[in-house]
């Protein structure tokens, strides 16, 4: 009896002290994770804000300036190309377009200019066209 | 019996003593232990040491597992928190040991911190200065060479090499391997827009600290120094706002070959800036490349001597006092002489000029005559009211106070009537003006973003009546008047042109003038502000060779207002339309003679 009391206390101690170990090596391996899982953030952090700078310098208004003119023909904008929602005619559907929409039938071919295709604005409202068309059409005028 | 003597007499070490007790009594479990004598005494004496010895041991461990329970149950979870926390403010310090940023009213961001390298040296512990320092300046180009042999053979244990390196310059130190050459982290202040709101911004010295600006007014909240709370700042400033008034003056500026170019873009209803720009300007990123005059902000810390834009107050108090009617008007026949001195119109009409004829005409002479007809007295403090006369209030640290004449009479009175005499910043300009369109409030300026419920009704300085009014004078200048090269088809522009000679050495330099436009745009329901003015522009072919301001800064104004009006949602409105029109109607009671002959 005291014998057996003996070996469970034994026994006891034994496997509380491997469990604690455990857990030791345990919580200071996790604690070695954590360290690097900080520095991983710190050092992300530090990219981030290098790329949030670096986003700032592409994006100054000089350099999209410059861009812009080099490779959009926008020009500034003039007053009748601005519109209110009020402004623009509510849409018209065509019903024989429409009928189209459902059964496929025959058309065309797509080409690439079609003759004429330049219908005028309903309304009030005038298209904004860039400078370029604008003269061609003129010199064919 | 023997063994108990044995025991007593010749040892005295406590645990053998009760062992042999024990085990005696074991062995004879019938009989009492029975002691006398000096054993009796010597054992008891032995018991107590070690009941002594084992309270004490038993009180220690009793209080550590007192603490160890009382960890276990109170304590565990909130311990670990309170390391994760104390280590994410350690980290959060050790980020923000870095200054906060900076950012437009958007967020762009205009100012941050980076991580950078500096290298130093322990000049103690290089061995060879000479072939260390032909090592370095083959890597870093910019130093020179003596001055690195000069350092590294010095006698101190720390010189500094080169500040905030490059990564890859970093690497190529690294991989030199010169003993005694070291890194150290540091951080460096960086403007990614360069050079586009220097001024505003400001820019630090190379240990952070905020030395111009914004940089230097907030330096304490973006450094978190003394204590306080580390804040980013968001600017009022609108980048794009701020591109366009920066661009549009630099072009000005040089086809008008100006030395120096000021603007400012202000809401008239918030009193924030928009855009503040100041020419000749720096990067803040290097501003120890650029001469000192370019630090200088023509916008809040320069004062001039406006000239006409002043005329805005004069007809505005006019009014407001109900001193002069709009069908009043004055002789503008021949020029006034004051005190030896002659008061003359720019743009002579040799007439009688009514109220409106003498504000879109410019006419020195009428406006004079007008604000003597008020006195010093009252302009002095309608100026005050409209902050005029005191340094104004703004988030910055370069603020200029306003340069009144030494003795405020007559004479004064008229020639401040006109701007001239009365030097004020274009910062206060531009909120005076602001607060004569808005309807006729007075509100502060500021370079920070203000939320809904941040802005005031700030105070009343004109009626909304004469607001109005002037209003409707700006933009007849605009219009008919001398002004109308301002013009920005759909957005109602109405200002007031300046040109003002400036005074050197205490003369009027005829050759030198200071050009100004003040604006408001739309003038039905004016939101914005637009300021811009030349320094000495010259004249050339466009401009037939005038400098005046309606040929050189109100064209500036007119492009800028274009580009703003759609950046800004202001809505174009038809300017021919019936509506518009005779919103912005005003009767202009000329006594012109129409000539005949045609």
């Amino acid at each position: 009896m005291r014998w057996n009391l003996t070996i469970v206390l034994v026994l006891i101690v034994a496997v509380v002290s491997y469990g604690l170990y455990q857990l030791s090596y345990e919580v200071q391996r996790l604690g070695g994770d954590l360290r690097t899982l900080r520095a991983g953030i710190a050092e992300n952090r530090a990219a981030v804000q290098v790329l949030k700078a670096e986003w700032a310098y592409e994006n100054r208004p000089e350099n999209l300036q410059t861009l812009a003119a080099k490779h959009l023909p926008l020009l500034l904008v003039a007053p009748y190309q601005v519109a209110e929602m009020q402004d623009l005619p509510s849409r018209v559907t065509d019903p024989f377009a429409a009928s189209l929409s459902v059964v496929p039938v025959p058309r065309f071919r797509p080409r690439r200019k079609k003759n004429g295709s330049e219908t005028s604005p309903r309304g009030q409202l005038h298209m904004a066209k860039y400078e370029g068309q604008r003269r061609s059409g003129e010199a064919v005028e | 019996m023997s063994a108990y003597s044995y025991h007593a007499s010749g040892r005295r070490e406590g645990s053998g003593a009760r062992e042999s007790i024990v085990i005696s009594a074991q062995n004879d479990p019938g009989r009492a232990i029975h002691l006398e004598g000096s054993a009796k005494e010597t054992l008891e004496q032995g018991r107590n040491r070690l009941v002594v010895a084992g309270v004490l041991f038993a009180f220690c461990f009793v209080v550590l597992a007192g603490r160890l329970v009382g960890l276990a149950l109170s304590g565990l979870g909130q311990e670990k928190d309170v390391t994760v926390y104390s280590r994410s403010i350690q980290s959060k310090a050790t980020l923000s040991a870095s200054r906060a940023d900076i950012y437009d009213r958007s967020g762009v961001l205009m100012a941050t911190t980076l991580d950078t390298v500096s290298v130093f040296a322990d000049p103690t512990r290089i061995l060879d200065p000479i072939d260390a320092a032909k090592k370095m300046t083959s890597v870093l180009q910019d130093l020179s060479q003596a001055s690195v042999v000069s350092k590294l053979s010095s006698k101190r244990n720390f010189v500094w090499l080169k500040r905030h390196l490059t990564p890859k310059q970093q690497k190529q130190i690294n991989s030199l391997g010169i003993p005694g050459v070291f890194f150290r982290k540091e951080e460096k202040r960086f403007y990614p827009l360069g050079p586009l709101a220097a001024h505003v911004i400001g820019y630090t010295d190379v240990d952070n600290k905020g030395i111009a600006g914004v940089e230097r007014y907030f330096d304490e909240g973006l450094s978190g120094r003394n204590g306080s709370k580390v804040a980013p700042v968001k600017l009022s400033v609108d980048v794009r706002v701020q591109h366009a008034l920066r661009d549009e003056l630099t072009r000005f500026m040089s086809i008008f070959r100006a030395v120096g170019a000021a603007g400012m873009v202000m809401d008239v209803k918030t009193g924030e800036v928009l855009g503040m720009a100041s020419l000749p300007d720096f990067d803040p990123n290097r501003p120890q490349d650029f001469p000192s005059k370019t630090k200088f902000n023509r916008a809040t810390l320069g004062v001039y001597e406006m000239g006409s834009t002043f005329k805005t107050f004069t007809t505005a108090m006019a009014l407001d006092t109900r001193s002069v009617s709009l069908k009043d008007g004055f002789d503008a026949t021949k020029p006034i002489r004051v005190a030896g001195f002659r008061i003359r119109d720019d743009h002579p009409k040799k007439r009688w000029l009514s109220v409106p004829e003498i504000y879109i005409y410019s006419s020195n002479i009428g406006t004079a005559k007008m604000a003597d007809s008020i006195g010093p007295k009252r302009h002095k403090a309608f100026l005050r009211k409209l902050g005029l006369l005191d340094k104004p209030v703004i988030e910055m640290p370069e603020v200029g106070a306003p340069l009144l004449p030494l003795r405020w009479n007559s004479l004064e009175t008229m020639t401040i009537s006109y701007g001239h005499g009365l030097s004020v910043s274009p910062l206060q300009l531009s909120t005076a003006v602001g607060a004569i369109v808005n309807g006729g409030m007075y509100i502060k300026p500021t370079i920070l973003k203000k939320s809904k419920e941040d802005i005031s009704e700030g105070k009343r300085v004109i009626r909304k009546k004469t607001s109005d009014t002037v209003r409707r004078l700006m933009r007849l200048v605009v219009e008919k008047g001398t002004g109308s090269k301002a013009a920005a088809e759909g957005y109602l522009v109405g200002g007031k042109t300046g040109t003002a000679e400036k005074a050197v050495n205490g003369r009027y330099k005829r050759d030198a003038l200071l050009t100004s436009f003040v604006s408001a745009f739309p003038m039905n329901n004016p939101r914005y502000v637009v300021f811009a003015m030349l320094d000495e522009p010259k004249g050339n072919a466009s401009t037939h060779g005038f400098r005046g301001a309606g040929w050189t800064t109100a064209p500036i104004v007119s492009r800028l207002i274009t580009r703003l009006g759609p950046l800004l949602g202001v809505k174009p409105v038809d300017e021919e339309s019936e509506t518009v029109k005779a919103e912005m109607y005003i009767p202009v009671y000329s006594r012109e003679k129409k000539l005949a002959t045609y």
